[in-house]
């Protein structure tokens, strides 16, 4: 306690100096914690797009995911039912949807397009899917729907599609052959994604499994209560099962995974610009105090300081300074967190979306836990750099410094 | 006869100004018994202050034998040295050298930190020193708001707190004012005596040479 009530008056001896750099110590960590509560929120954020996307786990046919199928529906689930019952008695699964995937053209009689599509329970695949699925005209199919389909925007508007228009699904059956049904259009969605906007449609499972002559389904879709559950319940799961592949959401998300590395990367990089300025501007700061308490260096040395000891009463005062920095930090940074919050703002779409989305920072307990422990960590590197030779030098010397 | 604190023999020191090689120390041989109040005097330049830099361990020397305190000193590593210095050699410097930073007390306090004493006898030394040098009603202040001869006091009182066999005192008085300057001499005497402490002085000043046990006269990098 006495060491540091010395080394804070250590500080207070250039307030000016000790001033700016304390601010410059609470400017980077607040930037690295905002940057680092946006980048959390958008992990979070595209973590649970893709888990709602895809499910939590995938459940499919041992080869469904490795090979190409030859026929459609070759490596389709016969047994989607008796798997869901089986996960269903686990706690942790909120429910699984039986998914068959479709393609083929569509047609409004004047105008056929090429259209990928979902045959799904609608409501429920609606429900999971939350904010990311959304409706933007008609209303979501009744019952079991029937023939009643969902449009992704863009193809709505290129087939000149509104609610209540009938419209052509051809595709090729398990046999082979060509089979057409025709359909109507409940509701038209957004998924947020332009390309997949242009060619999706969604009917309900037994019109697709009709459009394709099959009592088979694609794949099951398993949500859990947790998105963090997932790797014990994939292991659990994987473990009972040896007749089927099951695959965690994040093997699929393949945009969650290419924003992460980007993301990792540039935070990363601002991370490095952002910690070698707090560096140097600290290290600047106490090489300026070790020039200034040469002679007084050289006095303590005397009376019998060992230069360790020297350089520790440095590395308090860095620390210290690092300490105030971050705590001065965090609170600007949740405070810059709350702001935006209050502000409502919005991202604009990032590439090949067509949707902005709001601008949220978390205040992540164990990134501030890291980052205010990386500054201080950091702030005691740099005064033991700026002290390290001067605690070794020449007493003599030391005691001549003017 | 008391045992020499000091025993110095054939000591060599010279330094190294660019390419030219510059004698500090031509030989010296010193002995300084136990409780002696010994100056060193001499004009500048004549290796005074080199001399007590040797003798606090705080320079080393080219030959010549060392004993402190009965102790071979020659050739210990920094780290020995310091430990050497921090529990038998106290300093008081002619710019007093106290910590801005720290009150009275504390700079007092400082050398009796390092040798790891338990708080309890940390404040009977410092109580009992500070009514020796008559601080005790400043302690809780800094060195900023003290006279020259305060400051000089606390340093004494700094240098003496932790017992030490040697006392090394780099012109003590010289910025002190005549008055100022013959208290600092008359306590440094006093307490010396009284911790049966020895005092190794550098001095110009002919009122502290006339209150030393020993004078010795240095003259180009040899006692005479």
């Amino acid at each position: 306690m006495k060491a540091l009530r010395l080394a804070w008056r250590n500080i207070l001896r250039n307030r000016r100096r000790s001033f700016v750099t304390v601010l410059i110590a609470a400017l980077g960590t607040a930037s690295l914690l905002v940057a680092g509560g946006f980048a959390l929120y958008s992990y979070d954020a595209l973590r649970e797009g893709a888990a709602r996307e895809f499910g939590h786990l995938t459940v499919a046919h041992p080869d469904y995911f490795e090979r190409d199928e030859e026929t459609p529906m070759q490596y389709g689930l016969a047994d989607h039912q008796a798997v869901a019952a089986t996960l269903a008695q686990d706690a942790r699964v909120r429910r699984s949807l039986p998914r068959i995937a479709l393609s083929g053209l569509i047609s409004n009689g004047d105008k056929s397009m090429i259209f990928v599509g979902i045959g799904v329970d609608i409501r429920a695949e609606a429900e999971v899917r939350g904010p990311f699925l959304k409706l933007v005209a008609g209303a979501l199919p009744a019952g079991d729907g029937a023939t009643s389909v969902l449009l992704g925007a863009d193809l709505a508007r290129s087939l000149g599609a509104r609610p209540g228009t009938s419209l052509t699904l051809l595709a090729t059956t398990t046999a082979g052959s060509m089979n057409a049904i025709d359909v109507e259009v409940a509701g038209i969605v957004s998924t947020g994604w332009r390309e997949m906007d242009k060619r999706l449609v969604y009917t309900g499972l037994a019109t697709g499994q009709r459009l394709l002559a099959t009592d088979r389904v694609s794949t099951l879709s398993v949500f859990l209560d947790r998105t963090d559950s997932t790797p014990a319940m994939l292991a659990a799961a994987a473990a009972g099962d040896s007749h089927h592949a099951y695959k965690p959401w994040w093997e699929q998300a393949f945009y969650y995974q290419s924003v992460r590395q980007l993301y990792n990367r540039i935070f990363g990089l601002l991370g490095i610009i952002i910690a070698a300025l707090v560096f140097f501007s600290v290290a600047n700061t106490l090489t300026m105090a070790v020039v200034e308490r040469t002679r007084e260096i050289g006095t303590l040395r005397a009376l019998g300081a060992l230069p360790a000891e020297i350089v520790a009463e440095f590395l308090r005062e860095g620390a210290l300074i690092g300490a105030v920095g971050t705590l001065l930090g965090m609170l600007l940074a949740a405070g810059v967190a709350q702001l935006v919050l209050g502000l409502d703002l919005q991202m604009p779409p990032p590439p090949g979306r067509s949707e902005t989305y709001p601008l949220k920072v978390y205040v992540d307990a164990p990134l501030y836990a890291v980052v205010s422990c990386l500054i201080v960590l950091l702030c005691a590197v740099a005064a033991w750099f700026a002290s390290r030779k001067a605690a070794r030098k020449s007493i003599v010397a030391a005691l001549g410094h003017v | 006869m008391n045992a020499p604190v000091i025993a110095i023999a054939g000591i060599v020191k010279h330094y190294r100004l660019g390419a030219t090689d510059v004698p500090a120390l031509k030989g010296i041989a010193l002995t300084v018994p136990a409780g002696a109040f010994v100056a060193v005097r001499g004009p500048s330049g004549s290796g005074k202050s080199t001399l007590l830099n040797i003798c606090g361990l705080i320079d080393d020397f080219d030959a010549g034998s060392y004993h402190l305190d009965g102790e071979d000193v020659a050739g210990l590593d920094e780290t020995a040295r310091t430990l050497i210095r921090r529990r038998r050699i106290g300093f008081v410097f002619q710019s007093y050298n106290l910590v801005p930073v720290m009150t009275v007390r504390e700079n007092i306090e400082y050398p009796l930190l390092l040798a790891g004493l338990p708080p309890a006898e940390r404040k009977r030394r410092i109580d009992a020193i500070l009514d020796q040098v008559g601080l005790a009603d400043l302690a809780d202040r800094r060195p900023d708001l003290l006279s020259g001869g305060q400051r000089q006091r606390v340093a004494i009182a700094r240098a003496l707190v932790k017992e030490p066999a040697l006392v090394i005192a780099d012109e003590p008085t010289a910025n002190l004012d005549t008055a100022t300057a013959a208290q600092v001499i008359d306590l440094m005497r006093e307490l010396g005596h009284r911790h049966g402490t020895t005092f190794l002085i550098a001095t110009h000043d002919d009122r502290m040479t006339a209150r030393c046990d020993q004078v010795r006269a240095l003259v180009d990098g040899m006692l005479q």
